[in-house]
C-alpha cells in the first residue's frame, strides 16, 4: 500500500515537472533554433568538402591565401576603424548636447536616425554620387575648392566613411543615446563643471569613460556593417571586401562558403565581448 | 560688505516667476539653510549661485567680485547632490582628487589633499573602491570630501540627506555641520524639512511660492515666525481666527473665548480679524496660582506618542492640540471632563489673517 502511494506522488511530481515546461514554448524554440542553424550547418558542411570524399579545410586555406581577400579586408577593416572614430565624434557629443539642453529635440534626432532603415544604400550612394561628382565651389563663387571627390583616391574614401557613418547612425546613437540613459549626465557635468571642468574635460573624462560598454556595442554592430557592405562599395569603385566577397561568389564555390562561416565566427566573437563588457559587471558599475 | 550677497534676485522661465526679488546677505563661515515646500525655488535660487541658472534680473556678489554671469567652472563653488553624483568611473580617492588635477595641482599635492579629505570623512578604508561599493550615506560624505578638496569659497547642499534613512540622516547633518565649522567655510543648504533646518542652521530663509517669507535664526522662526506660511511650516501649530478686543491691552477673543498676547497691537483696530497661533507644548494645564490665560477646555482625546503626550482639547468652538512630556507618574485627564488649560502671553502669536 505505502510503496505503491510513493509511486503515484513520484509520478505525479514527474508529470507536473513536464507541465511546467509548455509543449509550445519548446516547439517555438527548437524551429526558430533549426531555422537558424540548419543553413549555417549545410554552409559549413559544404565549405569542409572542397576536396572529393574528404572532409577538409582547403577551402578555408585557398581563400585566406588570396592576396586579393587579405588586401581587401584590411582595406574594410580600415574604413571600419574610421567610420568608428567619425561617428564617435559626430554622435557623442549631439547625443551628449540633447540630453543635456535640448530633450525636446529627441523625437527628431529620433527619427532622423533611424532614417538610414527607410532609405535604401542605393539611394544614398548616389545621391552621394551626384553631389560629389562636381568640384566643390565656395557658393555664390566660380573659385574651385577642391576637385569633385569622385575624381581621387582619399576624396572616395571621404565619401565611403561618410556614407557609411549614415548607415551606422541607427546603432551607433541608439547605443550611445542607451548609455547615457543609464548615467545621469546631467548631474554628473553639473558635478563636474562645478569642480571647474571644461566642456572638453566633462566629455572626456567623466562622459566617454562612463558610457563605454554602449560605444564598444556601437562600434561593434558599426564594424559588422562596414566590413560586409556591398553597395556603397561597389558604386563608389573602392576595393572593399563586401564586393570581393560578391565576386567571389560568382566564380567559386566553396571558399565564398568558408568566408562566409569565418566572418560568422567573427561576429559571434564581437557578440561575446559586447557581452562581456555589458553584462558582466553594467555600465555603470564597471571598473577600469 | 557681507560675504556672499544675493540681491533683487529674480528668476522666470518662460512667464512663470520661480524666484521672485531675492535679497539675502551672508556672512563669511555662515551657514544658512532655504527651508520652504516642493517647488518653492529652493534649488532654482541655491543653482543661481552656482551658476547653472542665471537670475533674469539680480545680483550676485561673492567676494565683492560680481559673479552673476560668471559660468559654474570658474566660480569656486562647492556643489552637493541629492544624487550624490559621484563619477562612477572613478575610486574614491579617484573623485575627490579630480578638482585638483582639473586644476593641474602637482601630484604630490593632489595625493595629500586627498588623504586629509579622506580622513576628514573617516573613509581610509574605503579609498580605493568605486561609488557603487559604497552605502548611499559614505557616497554622500565622498561627495562632500570631493566638494572640500577644492577649498571652495562657498559650499552649496541641495537635499544632501533626503536620499538617506531616517538614522543615517541625522548622523550625517551633524558630521555636516561639524566639518563646516571646523573649516569655517560659508554654507548654503537647501531643505524642505523643517527639523533638519532647525537643527543645523545659524539662519533660515523660509521660502515659499518664490517668496522669502522670513528670515531669522532657527530660534526666532520657530518661536516668533511673522507670518502665517512660516508658523505652520516650522513646527506644529495651533492656529484660528480671532477678533481683536481691546488693542492697547493685547487682548483678542477666540470664539468669545479672551486671550492675552505680548504681541503689540495698537496698530490694530478693535474687531479686526486675525490670525491666533499657539504652539502645542506652550499650552499646559493651569495650577493653582492664577495667571493670565486660563480658560476652560473640554478634553477631546488623548494620544500617547512616545516622548510626548498630544491633548486635544476643545477651546470655545475651537480645537487645540497641547502636548505635554510624557512620565511614567503622569494622570491622564478623562475624554469629556473639563479642565482649565493656560498658557503665557508670550505664546500668543498674532499674525495677519
Ligand atoms: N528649467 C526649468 N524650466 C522650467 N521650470 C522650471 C525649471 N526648473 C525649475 N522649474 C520650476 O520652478 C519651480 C521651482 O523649482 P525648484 O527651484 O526646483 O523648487 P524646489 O527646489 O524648492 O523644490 C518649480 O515649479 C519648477 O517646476
Ligand atoms: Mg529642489
Amino acid at each position: 500500500m505505502a510503496s505503491e502511494k510513493i509511486g503515484k506522488v513520484v509520478e505525479m511530481s514527474i508529470l507536473t515537472r513536464i507541465r511546467r515546461i509548455p509543449f509550445w514554448s519548446w516547439f517555438w524554440f527548437i524551429l526558430g533554433a533549426l531555422y537558424f542553424l540548419l543553413p549555417l550547418y549545410a554552409t559549413v558542411n559544404f565549405s569542409l568538402r572542397m576536396e572529393r570524399d574528404v572532409i577538409g579545410f582547403k577551402a578555408y586555406v585557398r581563400a585566406f591565401e588570396d592576396p586579393e581577400f587579405i588586401k581587401t579586408f584590411l582595406y574594410s577593416n580600415m574604413l571600419a576603424l574610421l567610420t568608428i572614430v567619425a561617428s564617435i565624434i559626430l554622435i557623442v557629443p549631439t547625443a551628449y548636447w540633447i540630453r543635456l539642453r535640448l530633450p525636446e529635440a529627441r523625437r527628431i534626432v529620433e527619427f532622423i536616425t533611424l532614417l538610414p532603415f527607410v532609405v535604401p544604400a542605393i539611394i544614398l550612394v548616389f545621391g552621394l554620387i551626384r553631389i560629389y561628382s562636381s568640384p566643390v565651389k565656395i557658393p555664390f563663387t566660380d573659385t574651385t575648392l577642391l576637385q569633385p571627390l569622385t575624381t581621387f583616391e582619399v576624396g572616395t574614401d571621404i565619401l565611403i566613411v561618410a556614407g557609411y557613418v549614415v548607415l551606422g547612425l541607427p546603432y551607433m546613437y541608439r547605443s550611445v543615446d542607451t548609455g547615457m540613459r543609464t548615467v545621469d549626465v546631467r548631474t554628473l557635468t553639473e558635478a563636474a563643471q562645478s569642480l571647474g571642468a571644461s566642456w572638453f574635460t566633462i566629455i572626456v573624462r567623466v562622459i566617454l569613460p562612463n558610457i563605454r560598454a554602449a560605444l564598444l556595442s556601437g562600434a561593434l554592430l558599426t564594424f559588422a556593417i562596414v566590413v560586409g557592405e556591398v553597395t556603397l562599395a561597389s558604386f563608389l569603385g573602392v576595393p572593399a571586401f563586401g564586393p570581393y566577397l560578391f565576386l567571389l561568389g560568382q566564380h567559386r564555390a566553396y571558399e565564398p562558403a568558408a568566408l562566409s562561416f569565418a566572418s560568422f565566427l567573427l561576429t559571434w566573437v564581437a557578440m561575446g565581448l559586447i557581452q562581456l563588457f555589458t553584462g558582466g559587471q553594467g555600465q555603470t558599475t564597471g571598473a577600469h | 560688505m557681507s560675504y556672499l550677497s544675493i540681491s533683487h534676485v529674480t528668476k522666470k522661465f518662460g512667464d512663470t516667476v520661480v524666484v521672485d526679488d531675492f535679497n539675502l546677505d551672508i556672512e563669511k563661515g555662515e551657514f544658512v539653510s532655504f527651508l520652504g515646500p516642493s517647488g518653492c525655488g529652493k534649488t532654482t535660487t541655491l543653482r543661481m549661485v552656482a551658476g547653472f541658472e542665471i537670475p533674469t534680473s539680480g545680483k550676485i556678489l561673492l567676494n565683492g567680485a560680481d559673479i552673476t554671469d560668471k559660468a559654474p567652472n570658474q566660480r569656486n563653488v562647492g556643489m552637493i547632490f541629492q544624487s550624490y553624483a559621484l563619477f562612477p568611473n572613478m575610486t574614491v580617492a579617484q573623485n575627490i582628487g579630480f578638482g585638483l588635477r582639473i586644476r593641474k595641482e602637482p601630484e604630490a599635492t593632489v595625493k595629500q589633499r586627498v588623504d586629509e579629505m579622506v580622513s576628514l570623512i573617516n573613509l581610509e578604508k574605503h579609498a580605493n573602491k568605486y561609488p557603487y561599493q559604497l552605502s548611499g550615506g559614505q557616497q554622500q560624505r565622498v561627495s562632500l570630501a570631493r566638494a572640500l578638496a577644492n577649498r571652495p569659497q562657498v559650499l552649496l547642499l541641495d537635499e544632501p540627506l533626503s536620499a538617506l534613512d531616517a538614522k543615517i540622516r541625522v548622523s550625517l547633518r551633524a558630521e555636516i555641520r561639524a566639518i563646516q565649522k571646523s573649516l569655517g567655510i560659508t554654507a548654503i543648504f537647501v531643505t524642505h524639512d523643517q527639523e533638519e533646518a532647525l537643527s543645523i542652521s545659524d539662519r533660515i530663509v523660509v521660502m515659499n511660492t518664490g517668496v522669502m517669507e522670513q528670515v531669522g535664526t532657527p530660534f526666532e522662526i520657530y518661536n516668533f515666525p511673522t507670518t502665517v506660511f512660516a508658523a505652520n511650516f516650522v513646527g506644529s501649530l495651533n492656529n484660528s481666527s480671532a477678533e481683536v478686543v481691546d488693542p492697547a491691552n493685547s487682548l483678542i477673543s477666540i470664539d468669545g473665548v479672551q486671550f492675552e498676547s505680548a504681541v503689540d497691537l495698537k496698530q490694530r483696530r478693535k474687531g479686526d480679524k486675525v490670525r491666533v497661533a499657539i504652539r502645542p507644548e506652550r499650552l499646559s494645564f493651569a495650577s493653582e496660582q492664577k495667571k493670565a490665560n486660563v480658560v476652560d477646555a473640554t478634553i477631546e482625546n488623548v494620544t500617547f506618542l512616545g516622548s510626548v503626550v498630544r491633548i486635544q482639547v476643545k477651546i470655545g468652538q475651537t480645537k487645540f492640540n497641547m502636548d505635554t512630556f510624557n512620565n511614567p507618574f503622569l494622570e491622564l485627564p478623562k475624554i469629556g471632563s473639563m479642565e482649565q488649560v493656560t498658557c503665557s502671553r508670550e505664546a500668543v502669536l498674532v499674525l495677519d489673517e
